[in-house]
């Protein structure tokens, strides 16, 4: 609905008023007919309903397509609202077609969207906003009442058919007001789903991270219960003291303890992330990778980030909205200083005895000229407030996405330094290990030894990695949820062994691969320099 | 004490020293003969000079001299060389003239020797002629009976050498670091007379060890007894040549020792005589048949024996730890221990293992891969299997066919038929029972 549609509707109303209404005052005893009375509302209820018509009805998705859409461009995935049972059930399915294969990322993000019973609650609130919009773009419906009086043999009777009549005159500005609430909403709404799948996110690499070191604890596990059976038969031979034996044993023990610890984050993480993707009962059986995703094989350029950001971001459109409510307060003013009146009726009063009146009031609280000039003022001050407010916003927007971008950039550097350097070094030795081993020159305790202590690079690879996808997500939802087309287009590579496994061979070079991007610094400034904030803020609010 | 003018004026020395040795003074001294090739040269028939029957130096060779003026001039080059110790494993030593050990100098009794001594080394250095009598000036001690040789310099040492035997050299400035790294050499004086104790075959070699850590190259030159590699002229098994003997040689084996420890020197299939000491030649009526002759540190032993059984016989020291390349010496005992399940487990984790030790350390012949530069622990195959031996060892090779002047490997003995350990074929009634004493006699015999 725009103020177009609304004019000549205002004006409409407007005229109908002047010509049948009769000024009456409050309380005062009217002689009149029931028939004329029921008359008028009726000629401006069918003058309303014809400007109104095609304005105030209700949407068949609830007003659900553009945050559909926003999420679709954002997150590529598909959010849906289950208004009724069969939506509910065809949900259902779709979540045990997901929940049958092992959940990677984008798929716990989807299942989120489609199952999270508190982002549907959220959806609701659109349907709630929507209903605020399609009424306020209705006529209200006119009251009747009726009140008899009977004392000192005089009879009063007083009807009176009343319509909110301000709401008819602010009717056109409810819609607007109404329609802006539910664009908020929309924006809320997505927000909330942007907001819900970094959760998801964040949860996920907790989980798959958690179940990962259990996997590398399990073998450390391994490690040390072989060496302390190898000790328990070394001391049964007569080759090993008690204490070497112990001492073996406790070690053993010792990483009972961890794995158990390890365990219990694991299931806890996997817990969260059940609870994030609204699952429970039997669907609590999803099944997960082994290992988080592999780094993206090259550093992740983003350099259009701050834009993208500026374009997407929930707070700086919420600022930009702010403006331009402010902007459309501007021109609110020049119509509603002549109508300042929150609640006014039509009044027919009658009473036994006395000639009817009819009529309406509007006051007028303040003088027009000074009152309009103050809230003139008023509003412009506010009016610039706003376009500082947005610029402040989007200030602290880039700078929030250039930290959130450094903080990616640098946790892909340890993470690739993990996996190009220390992997391979760590393996190398191990390998050494093994070939001292074979040549009489160290004991199997040794190689039980260095792969217990291998744990130790793998657990800091599977944290260095786990940062980087948190970085990552951190950095996606500081950017609305999206990610910058630069990043977009990069392929990951197969996955690589996280895990160190002895089998495979390390790389006679534990230096940085050839054809390896150049590592540039992550403080790198980015393409596009700070004072564009300012200026698209202000050309924006110009624009309202 | 060295002044700080001291220091300066030395260092100028050296740096025009340098110069000098390699433009003009060289020119007029003997060539410095190299040679890089670990292999046994064939002995120095002498061009000059007294007769003599000139040695073998096992895996080593024999410096050539420049007679002048009735001078026998050598010319001596301390300088950081690369040894081969056995194949696929090679060594940063410090030699001479290529080597470590140096080559070996053959004079006759009653010679008169100048020795040119060029120190290529980054540090200063001295060699003392060990067991010569001569002056007390030419004995290389650096600091007691000479200034050190500097990086770059050339010294010269003169003495007549008085009496026939066997010696070595060696450095007397930073010793142990300097022989650690490999600094030493063979020295042989012939008696005047050739007729005197006369011999076919006389091999000489020196007795070193070094600690070269797995997957190195350069020995830790501070280590005082935890030494890996046991070798014979910085070689060791399966680096060491053979001696080869035709049937009824006399066959002489010098043996200097410069390593910390003692070395009995043991010969499989003959009795020997040790013939020769530090001293000199030892009477034959004080020569002790032995089989096994302890070479102390800093000793020189000659043996002698007529090679009469044809074979392959085994020399090697009787440490048994010396018949060994690099081992694990915390390597726990796993003698006696199951590993069959514990290994399932380990595989898991470390698929290439394979466990080892439970009946003992024999590999069975198995290779696996090892450390890069490092020498199995034991190898070495004959015509019969594994050898599984290192360090210390080689084997005396007498053949009846061999040419007199042959040096050469003539590969494995072929014994004859029926004088071969073999696998009892019958059955086992037919043996001789194995008596056992009753479990009390052992208590008792314990008493006894």
């Amino acid at each position: 609905m725009t103020s177009a549609h609304l004019s000549p509707m205002t004006a409409a109303v407007s005229t109908s008023l002047t010509r049948n209404a009769t000024a009456s005052r409050a309380h005062r005893r009217v002689a009149y007919t029931a028939r004329r009375a029921r008359r008028t509302p009726l000629v401006i209820a069918a003058i309303a309903t014809l400007a109104l018509s095609g304005c105030a009805t209700f949407s068949d998705d609830g007003g659900f397509a553009p945050v559909a859409d926003a999420t679709q461009q954002r997150l590529g995935k598909s959010a849906v609202w289950a208004r009724d049972d069969a939506a509910s059930q065809a949900l259902a399915k779709q979540r045990d077609d997901l929940l049958a294969r092992p959940l990677d990322m984008d798929t716990a993000v989807q299942l989120t969207l489609l199952n999270h019973r508190g982002l549907q609650a959220t959806y609701a609130e659109l349907g709630i906003a929507e209903a605020s919009l399609v009424q306020a773009g209705r006529l209200p419906n006119p009251r009747f009442t009726f009140q008899r009086v009977q004392g000192g043999g005089d009879v009063g009777i007083e009807r009176t058919w009343g319509i909110d009549f301000v709401r008819v005159l602010t009717m056109p500005l409810a819609s607007r007001v109404e329609a802006r609430r539910f664009a908020q909403v929309q924006a809320q709404v997505t927000q909330a789903i942007v907001a819900q799948a970094t959760l998801t996110r964040r949860a996920w690499i907790d989980a798959v991270a958690a179940q990962e070191r259990v996997q590398i604890l399990e073998q450390t596990s391994l490690a040390t219960q072989a060496a302390s059976e190898l000790a328990d038969g070394m001391a049964r031979a007569g080759n090993f003291s008690a204490m070497r034996r112990t001492q073996e044993n406790l070690v053993y023990a010792d990483t009972a303890a961890r794995l158990a610890r390890a365990r219990e984050q694991a299931s806890a993480a996997r817990e969260q992330l059940a609870r994030q993707m609204g699952l429970w009962g039997q669907q609590l059986s999803f099944t997960l990778p082994q290992r988080l995703p592999a780094l993206p094989a090259t550093r992740p350029a983003s350099a259009d980030a701050e834009a993208l950001a500026i374009r997407e971001r929930a707070d700086v459109r919420a600022a930009r909205a702010a403006l331009d409510a402010t902007a459309s307060d501007l021109g609110l003013t020049r119509v509603t200083r002549f109508v300042n009146v929150l609640d006014t009726a039509y009044r027919d009063n009658s009473a036994t005895g006395s000639a009817s009146e009819r009529g309406y009031e509007i006051s007028l609280e303040v003088p027009l000229f000074d009152w309009g000039s103050t809230r003139i003022a008023g509003a412009e001050a506010r009016y610039r407030q706003s376009i500082d407010h947005l610029a402040d916003t989007a200030v602290a927007a880039r700078a929030d996405v250039r930290t959130r971008r450094a903080q990616t950039l640098a946790a892909w550097d340890i993470a690739e330094h993990y996996r190009t350097t220390l992997l391979p070094m760590r393996q190398r030795v191990s390998d050494e290990w093994l070939l001292r081993y074979n040549g009489m020159l160290a004991s199997v305790f040794d190689l039980l030894t260095d792969a217990r202590e291998q744990r130790d690079t793998v657990l800091g690879y599977i944290d260095a990695t786990s940062d980087y996808w948190l970085a990552d997500a951190a950095f996606r939802e500081s950017l609305g949820g999206g990610m910058p087309e630069s990043s977009l287009s990069r392929s990951p590579t197969e996955a690589t062994a996280p895990v160190a496994s002895p089998a495979s061979t390390a790389p006679s070079a534990p230096a940085t691969p050839p054809g390896a991007p150049p590592a540039t610094s992550p403080a790198a400034p980015p393409a596009t320099s700070q004072p564009a904030s300012s200026h698209q803020a202000q050309r924006h609010g110009g624009g309202a | 004490m060295t002044s700080r003018r001291r220091f300066l004026r030395d260092a100028s020395l050296a740096v025009v020293g340098a110069a000098a040795v390699e433009r003009t003074s060289l020119a007029a001294l003997p060539d410095a003969a190299s040679r890089s090739d670990a292999s046994t040269a064939k002995p120095l028939a002498p061009p000059n000079g007294r007769p003599y029957r000139p040695v073998a130096t096992l895996n080593g060779w024999t410096l050539p001299w420049r007679m002048r003026n009735g001078v026998k001039e050598f010319h001596l080059v301390a300088e950081p060389v690369v040894r081969e110790i056995a194949p696929g494993m090679q060594a940063n030593l410090w030699g001479y003239n290529g080597q470590s050990p140096g080559p070996t100098i053959e004079v006759v009794e009653g010679d008169r020797v100048r020795l040119y001594v060029t120190n290529r080394l980054p540090e200063a250095t001295s060699v003392h002629w060990h067991g010569q009598r001569l002056p007390n000036g030419m004995d290389g001690v650096a600091g007691l009976n000479q200034r050190a040789i500097a990086p770059g310099q050339t010294y010269v040492y003169e003495f007549e050498a008085k009496r026939p035997g066997t010696f070595m050299y060696h450095p007397h400035a930073d010793e142990m670091m300097q022989m650690a790294m490999g600094l030493m050499g063979f020295w042989v004086t012939h008696p005047k007379d050739p007729s005197f104790m006369p011999v076919d075959r006389d091999y000489v070699f020196l007795i070193n060890a070094y600690a070269i850590d797995p997957g190195t190259r350069t020995p830790r030159v501070n280590e005082m007894t935890d030494f890996n590699l046991w070798t014979w002229n910085s070689r060791a098994f399966p680096g060491i040549d053979p001696l080869v003997a035709r049937q009824g040689d006399r066959v002489r084996i010098r043996i200097g020792n410069l390593t910390m420890t003692n070395h009995p020197i043991h010969l499989h299939g003959h009795e020997f005589k040790v013939t020769g000491t530090d001293g000199g030649w030892v009477p034959p009526t004080a020569q002790w048949p032995e089989v096994t002759t302890d070479v102390a540190v800093g000793q020189m032993r000659a043996i002698e024996f007529d090679a009469t059984e044809p074979g392959d016989w085994a020399l090697h020291c009787h440490k048994s730890h010396h018949t060994m390349n690099p081992m694990g010496h915390d390597v726990p005992t796993m003698l006696g221990v199951n590993q069959r399940e514990i290994a399932k487990k380990i595989t898991r984790i470390i698929p290439d293992y394979m466990a080892m030790g439970e009946t003992g350390a024999s590999m069975n012949g198995m290779e696996m891969p090892i450390p890069e530069n490092t020498l199995p622990m034991m190898t070495g195959t004959g015509p019969y299997g594994p050898i599984e031996m290192g360090g210390m060892f080689t084997t005396l090779k007498v053949r009846q066919d061999l040419p007199r002047d042959s040096y050469r490997d003539p590969g494995w003995y072929r014994a004859p038929r029926g004088t071969v350990a073999s696998p009892w074929q019958g059955s086992t009634s037919a043996l001789p029972s194995t008596h056992r004493p009753p479990a009390s006699a052992g208590k008792t015999g314990v008493k006894s």
